[in-house]
């Protein structure tokens, strides 16, 4: 009995800890809404959800990954290289294609079995070889992105297939399909992490791997699933922002894994596993998203905006310290 | 510790030297081997230099050593620049992205006596034996020109910025805002730091669009990177309309790829300048193969249409970048319609 009765308030301290980061938005919104008349609109706060769309998703599969202990690296380049590799097995040569000329269709269902094969294969190396998983998607991030660059030379894609542009810039019901398609997956992850046995069984794992083994857990399928489910959301970001861009540059993504890793921490996830949601997640990349809009919309000086920027990354990173009260690690 | 490197080099200098011995006195009519480092991989414009080099490089006659590519790095330019004079290079071309870092290796060539070449930037520091490079501080002036007067002298534009950290996206960004201010006081300019990433540059068109829907130009600072962004926030806003319709919004790029003058010839923007790949190319070629012969140069008009000026450290040849529109576009000399 006395077991339950002091289990009772912790539950409800972790369900805050997901949240703390609301007075956070609470407070970027009012303090927008007096900076810039723009800023509260519906239409400014749909272009920033689009504009977050396909991080998000990155964000996503990171939270899972690092709830489960491990790490990956290398998700950002994914969102150049599979939509990239997709498109060329599509376009004919003198669009930048290898000449295989598949079926337009193809090209988004192509695009996520490449995601899917590089996390099974970051699985491979990290779960099989017992490798770590930090270098190993080091490594990955740095091979992944040099196979986009190899086969494309560099250049930038154009002549796209219509169908990979579609979801990144179809509306549905009023809305960017890209919103919808996140706000989706976000609801899908909220729920398969608080109510289903394979999601929950994610925390065992990051939290103790043996115990997890132990209680039952089939710990290296479930981890080598997230890690596939992982390169497959990248790949799917990298359609969305594909469609959001109109062209696969050689760049596209670079740089975003140090966005995801704030957002997610921000966000209450931790970088040793076993704690933090997808709900959690989701609050930082919003965070994320307004300050990087109040900053264009107050057309901070481009020498200015990255001390800005990382300055609000760690006052919003105190305020989540403060309102959790916990150590973060 | 620092004599591992020296007995490698050596080492590998006596493999290439006994190697090479034969073939050496023959090779090539200059009289000695440049080498040559590019910049990045990963940029449109860049790659169709890097074409250019083996092509022009059997023109001139220059004997090429196989490039070595320095992946936006200075440090990996350094060990690059290292490894060419290593193998024999009597002259080294390269484009250091970052201007200031680069001081000490130039000065170690000066010391060699090995004439440098930069294409597209100009160090800041230390001996050069030419520059290569467009005014980009003209592309500023001329983009700001062009929106000027096609608005009228009055209304909104966007300008999508480079990198503030590399040379020429700080001389395109102060060019064209000194310029808007001289020139055409009544037009707002909106500064846009997109690091030349697509990404960044379609957020923040599309935030203010959003902020200021009365927004009529743009200036991009590379087509590479911001032309299909830019194209698809304005389809995305209904704004990609045909030059003659009132609600058009004037749009001018930088760099001069296939893809700029696709959208100029369908009336989606409206001019570019073209950054000379070619003329890149072969001019960095050029006055390596004539630093080698011995020849010398002097500030002034060339035979090529550019002016030779005088900088701190060594000469700079500023090549011309014309003004594209639909009246030139299918200008078959514009090297954007040369490459396939």
């Amino acid at each position: 009995m006395t077991a339950l009765t002091a289990s009772t308030p912790r539950l409800r301290l972790a369900r805050f800890r997901d949240l703390t980061l609301v007075p956070v938005i609470v407070l970027l919104l009012i303090a927008g809404a007096f900076l810039d008349p723009t800023f509260l609109t519906a239409g400014n706060l749909t272009n920033v959800l689009q504009q977050q769309a396909a991080i998000s998703l990155l964000v996503l599969a990171e939270a899972l990954i690092l709830i489960s202990g491990k790490f990956d690296l290398s998700l950002e380049s994914i969102v150049g290289m599979a939509p990239a590799i997709a498109v060329m097995l599509v376009v004919p040569v003198s669009a930048g294609g290898f000449g295989i000329e598949l079926p337009g269709l193809l090209v988004i269902p192509l695009c996520l079995l490449v995601g899917a094969l590089i996390g099974a294969f970051n699985g491979f190396l990290i779960i099989k070889f017992q490798l770590s998983a930090f270098i190993v998607t080091l490594a990955m991030l740095i091979i992944v992105h040099g196979l986009q660059l190899g086969p494309t030379e560099g250049k930038t894609l154009f002549e796209l297939p219509e169908s990979i542009l579609y979801l990144g810039s179809a509306l549905w019901l009023g809305l960017p399909a890209s919103i919808w398609i996140a706000g989706l997956l976000f609801a899908a992850g909220i729920a398969g992490l608080a109510y289903f046995r394979v999601g929950r069984s994610l925390y065992a794992i990051g939290g103790n791997s043996d115990a997890a083994r132990a209680a039952g857990i089939r710990v290296d399928r479930v981890l080598w699933g997230v890690f596939i489910l992982g390169g497959t959301l990248a790949a799917l970001a990298g359609v969305l922002e594909t469609g959001r861009l109109g062209a696969i540059g050689s760049n596209q993504g670079v740089g975003w894994i140090f966005m995801v890793f704030a957002a997610a921490v921000i966000g209450g996830v931790s970088m040793d596993g076993g704690k933090g949601t997808v709900l959690g997640a989701l609050t930082g990349v919003l965070v994320i998203g307004l300050v990087q809009n109040l900053l264009t919309l107050k057309g901070v000086s481009g020498f200015w905006q990255p001390v800005v920027y990382g300055g609000i990354i760690l006052i919003a990173l105190m305020i989540s310290r403060v309102a959790g009260g916990k150590a973060q690690d | 510790m620092k004599l591992g490197p020296v007995a490698a080099c050596a080492a590998l200098l006596a493999v290439v030297t006994a190697c090479g011995s034969s073939a050496t006195p023959s090779a090539g009519g200059g009289g000695g081997k440049v080498g040559i480092d590019h910049p990045r991989a990963d940029s449109d414009f860049w790659n169709s230099y890097m074409k250019y080099v083996p092509q022009l490089a059997g023109e001139l006659k220059v004997d090429l050593m196989p490039a070595t590519n320095s992946q936006n790095d200075v440090g990996k330019l350094v060990s690059n620049v290292q490894a060419l004079t290593g193998q024999g290079a009597k002259a080294i071309v390269m484009a250091p992205q970052d201007t200031g870092a680069i001081a000490t290796t130039l000065q170690t060539l000066e010391n060699k006596k090995i004439p440098v070449v930069t294409v597209d930037t100009r160090p800041d520091k230390g001996k050069v034996f030419m520059v290569v490079r467009a005014d980009n501080r003209a592309y500023g002036t001329k983009a700001c020109e062009f929106l000027g007067e096609k608005l009228g002298g009055k209304g909104k534009v966007v300008q999508l910025m480079g990198a503030l950290s590399s040379i020429n996206g700080r001389d395109r960004a102060e060019a064209f805002g000194e310029c808007m201010k001289a020139k055409f006081p009544g037009i707002t300019v909106f500064d846009e730091p997109t690091e030349w990433e697509g990404s960044k540059a379609a957020s923040m068109l599309q935030t203010r669009l959003e902020q200021h829907p009365d927004v009529k130009g743009v200036y991009m600072h590379a087509g590479g990177v911001h032309l299909a962004p830019t194209l698809q926030v304005l389809k995305q806003k209904n704004l990609l309309l045909p030059p003659d319709d009132p609600k058009h919004v004037f749009v001018i790029s930088n760099d001069g790829i296939p893809q700029e003058f696709e959208a100029i010839r369908k009336g989606e923007i409206d001019a570019t300048v073209s950054q000379p790949a070619d003329l890149y190319a072969r001019y960095a070629l050029f006055y390596a193969k004539a630093a080698i012969d011995g020849k010398t140069f002097q500030a002034g008009p060339t035979d090529h249409d550019s002016t030779i000026i005088q900088i701190p450290n060594g000469l700079e040849d500023q090549l011309p970048a014309p003004l594209v529109t639909k009246e030139n576009v299918d200008d078959p000399n514009l090297w954007g319609n040369q490459v396939k």
